[in-house]
């Protein structure tokens, strides 16, 4: 055959190679049902979820890792939705993410996932801002600027709602997180819903009101830890190594004595604020540093509320995916083992379990 | 009907002399072709002539008057490159020449007047014998073609002097005779004045009716640009070959061979 | 054995050495995605062909379930229009620019060292600045790809008015051209092919522009599409959204080069 001699077949059988690696490097999730001695956890910049990265700098985790006789190596992603994706392709055994997004991403795509620690839930640290005035109900008409899809997304719904409104009497302009503090400066933008550090900023800003934020709606915004179910099933020292760093961590940082302080304000530094910036965060934010209130949290009806409103907002907005033909399609469990939805695609559970091991001192 | 002095003319760049103390008088209708060795400031003096470059002393003038320094449609030129626009076509770049000076806004001619427009420019396409090609891209022309489409954009504009700037300098020997023909003869009917540049020796005995050579006289090795060139010998010549003798003295004053043809007719 | 310069493929094996490529990452899309979903049918990340040909239907034919909109020909226009916009105000701009700083030395004196300097100036990390001073609607979006790809526009047509032969405009003014009749009739139509080529290059950070600009904030438009379903990796939509962009911009590279060879003909032949 013309032009098929020896450099061309060579050629073609490196292509072949490279196909063949390529396939392997994409279409390798971590290789879940097995036992393993070496875990990742990927975190983003939040109030709530600071403490993991000063418990992997410190060497908290690595401590409760060696107790465990495993590693976990906790990793630091710059982008939030970016971590997410990356756990729920299977780069990461868990990931800091909140509620909402814990049931949109990763268990609307089909990776069963796990609540492991109930660090905090938002208590005003997203807010919806209104300019020139101070009344939700002038809202009606307007354009509002926010992050589509995100839990201040659910946050306009649940303010819309309590005014007797729905979205379809806004306008909702998607705008990127980082670019949300500039929009509020531009003429044209006089609504915006938005979390911290964006919200104090806006705050600062003098014509700025927030007319509704999610101390109104106390708990229904989790900031969680969220681990694979089937690897935290076959490795529970995960599970226990993880729970044990997460309330030695809480020990220290609470409270107002010397090593407290200093460890919130390495937090502080680690988010790009000061001491004042960073505890003015936290006053917004209910924080359970004890695994006592946590378990309460987890076994109340708050939860089941929650994800209730949750999962009807993701199917309102198509988050649940294409084969969702109602709210039920995804199974949610909560601690007492009861299933809100589908019993047989249960793709998303809060885990009393370790933080009761917590409380009673057992790890 | 047309002439050129110039009197006492230099031209230097900063501290180099290109051309010192050219003085030159042209009478209208005749063609003056000028050669010299590269460098010596021949095609300086070209553009100078043109308004393209001015000169750093000394008067140049047209009819008498002082020359416009910046070229005009008084001067027409054709180049030995780029002398045509791509973009048009044979017949849009000799129209172009009649509508470039006519009207100030739009730069094109409507009706009536564009139609008697078209009319001359086809008739002076056909004097250099294009009308064959009158709707074709230079592109897709020869490079002869190119050139008699030049000399007919040119020459639309009716200029009093013509400028050939090595016109003939990329042509093959036997298109090139063509086109020496061809401006002899529009030269002979029209009564043109015509100043050409080129290097080709043979082709500056036959073509002109005076020959200017231009070259350095004084060198100083030291510093190279200290001296300009001038206009070493002026030879008036008929139509008939020049006598062999005066071929050699050229050649050599330019530290050129005499063509091969010339020393045929010296034996 | 010729050295592997001078070795060429045979005809038949030319159309196949160009498809390679693809036919390589559509097994390597196909065997990882096979993969994938044997191990989680709801793999969000690699979906099979038939899932994103199916949502592509979807999105191109079913009205949205919020907005009641065709979502996929509603993304288009949006895009195409800012796009088109963007492109043709940053076009005219460039070329007014270009050929005054190209042709006339006090324009060159006093807006070429400006104009260089603001090329440098990556637009999007000024993004605050247009928000402020254009609000965050329409204006910004089109603004934002004008401000990407203007100067470049204007630096190549200043560029290659500075090259175009000095004979071609002493000849024009032995022609008696004035300055404005050597723009009308010799710079700009020589120049004309040459902004469709400046705009084709451009064209690429154009839909850069274009996209991010719709991240930052809008209602609809391809970008906007792509960056919000990125919330929920919804890969489904945004491979097919993907090709659906790379096809457009092909398209728009085709029309620029169909419209160089149909309207100035002579502008390849000199060229080669």
């Amino acid at each position: 055959m013309p032009g098929f001699n020896r450099p061309f077949r060579s050629y073609l059988t490196a292509a072949a190679l490279s196909v063949a690696t390529l396939t392997g490097t994409i279409a390798a999730p971590q290789a879940l049902a097995e036992e393993r001695d070496s875990f990742k956890i990927a975190w983003s910049i939040y109030v709530g979820w600071m403490p993991w990265g000063y418990g992997e700098t410190e060497g908290i985790v690595d401590k409760w890792a060696d107790k465990y006789d495993i590693d976990i190596d906790v990793v630091q992603i710059n982008d939030y939705i970016e971590s997410i994706n990356l756990y729920t392709a299977g780069s990461y055994d868990g990931v800091t993410v909140t509620n909402m997004d814990a049931l949109t991403i990763p268990a609307a795509g089909g990776v069963d996932s796990t609540a492991l620690v109930m660090g905090d839930f938002s208590n005003g640290n997203d807010g919806v801002v209104l300019k020139g005035s101070d009344s939700l109900e002038d809202i009606e008409g307007m354009p509002v600027h926010l992050v589509e899809l995100s839990v201040s997304h659910y946050l306009l719904a649940r303010a819309l709602e309590s005014v007797g409104m729905s979205e379809r009497d806004v306008k909702v302009v998607n705008t990127s997180d980082a670019d949300i503090v500039a929009a509020f400066a531009s003429p044209d933008v006089e609504a915006v819903v938005t979390w911290n550090p964006q919200l104090g900023e806006l705050k600062k800003q003098e014509n700025a009101n927030v007319v509704f934020d999610s101390s109104q709606i106390p708990g229904e915004i989790m900031d969680l830890l969220v681990v694979n179910t089937e690897t935290l099933e076959v490795n529970p020292k995960l599970g226990k190594a993880l729970t044990g760093a997460w309330y030695e961590i809480m020990r220290t940082m609470r409270g107002d004595g010397d090593a407290a302080v200093e460890a919130r304000t390495a937090m502080a530094e680690a988010a790009g604020t000061d001491l004042a910036g960073y505890e003015a965060q936290l006053d917004s934010t209910s924080m359970f540093f004890d695994p006592t209130n946590a378990l309460t949290f987890l076994e109340s009806d708050t939860p089941k509320e929650t994800m209730d409103n949750v999962r009807q907002f993701a199917f309102d907005h198509g988050l649940l995916g294409e084969r969702a033909d109602s709210p039920d399609f995804v199974g949610i469990q909560f601690a007492d083992g009861s299933v809100l939805g589908s019993e047989s695609n249960v793709k998303f559970r809060f885990n009393a379990d370790y933080t009761r091991m917590a409380r009673d001192g057992e790890l | 009907m047309s002439t050129v002095t110039l009197k006492n003319v230099w031209k230097e760049y900063g501290r180099d002399v290109v051309l010192e103390n050219i003085n030159l008088h042209v009478e209208s209708g005749e063609f003056v072709t000028i050669v010299g060795a590269s460098g010596c400031g021949k095609s300086t003096f070209l553009r100078m002539l043109l308004g393209q470059e001015s000169a750093t002393r000394g008067a140049m003038e047209l009819d008498g008057r002082p020359m416009p320094d910046e070229p005009g449609p008084d001067r027409g030129v054709v180049f030995q490159k780029y002398s045509v626009f791509p973009h048009l076509t044979a017949l849009g770049n000799v129209l172009v020449a009649e509508e470039l000076g006519t009207t100030r806004v739009t730069g094109r001619l409507f009706g009536r007047r564009r139609r008697e427009a078209r009319e001359r420019a086809l008739k002076m396409l056909a004097a250099v014998g294009l009308e064959q090609a009158a709707g074709k891209y230079p592109s897709e022309l020869s490079g002869g073609m190119q050139q008699r489409l030049a000399i007919a954009q040119a020459l639309m504009k009716d200029p009093k002097i013509l400028l050939l700037d090595e016109p003939f300098g990329a042509l093959d020997p036997g298109i090139r005779q063509d086109m020496h023909e061809l401006v002899r003869e529009l030269w002979e009917r029209q009564g043109l004045t015509i100043f050409m540049v080129t290097h080709d020796l043979k082709e500056a005995f036959e073509l002109g009716s005076r020959l200017l050579v231009f070259d350095k006289v004084r060198h100083d090795p030291q510093a190279p640009g200290a001296y300009g060139a001038n206009i070493t010998y002026d030879i008036p010549l008929s139509h008939t070959t020049p006598h062999p003798s005066v071929y050699r003295a050229v050649g050599q004053r330019l530290g050129v061979d005499p063509y091969p043809s010339a020393a045929e007719e010296e034996g | 054995m010729k050295r592997l310069i001078n070795q060429t493929p045979g005809a038949p094996w030319r159309l196949a050495l160009g498809l390679l490529p693809f036919v390589l990452v559509l097994l390597v899309y196909l065997s990882a995605s096979a993969t994938r979903l044997a191990e989680n049918p709801d793999d969000p990340l690699l979906p099979s062909i038939a899932a994103m040909a199916d949502t592509f239907a979807e999105v191109a034919t079913e009205p949205n379930r919020r907005t009641g909109e065709l979502t996929l020909w509603v993304d288009t226009s949006v895009s195409l229009i800012r796009l088109g916009l963007g492109v043709g105000i940053a076009m005219t701009i460039g070329l007014v620019v270009g050929v005054l700083t190209g042709l006339i030395p006090y324009a060159n004196r006093t807006f070429s060292p400006f104009v260089s300097v603001l090329s440098m100036i990556p637009p999007l990390a000024v993004l605050p600045i247009l928000f402020i001073a254009l609000g965050v609607g329409e204006v910004a979006k089109v603004a934002l790809i004008v401000f990407g790809i203007a100067p470049f526009i204007m630096r190549d047509i200043q560029q290659r008015v500075e090259e175009l032969p000095r004979e071609l405009l002493v000849k024009a003014q032995t022609l008696g051209a004035n300055t404005w009749q050597i723009i009308l009739r010799l710079v700009l139509p020589q120049v004309m092919p040459r902004l469709l080529d400046a705009t084709r290059l451009a064209l690429g950070s154009a839909w850069l522009f274009l996209i991010a600009s719709e991240a930052i904030a809008a209602t609809e438009g391809l970008g906007y599409r792509i960056f919000l379903v990125r919330r929920y990796l919804d890969m489904e939509l945004i491979l097919p959204y993907v090709l659906w962009i790379t096809l457009l911009a092909f398209l728009a590279d085709l029309v620029l080069r169909l419209i160089v060879r149909v309207v100035f003909p002579w502008y390849r032949a000199r060229r080669s």
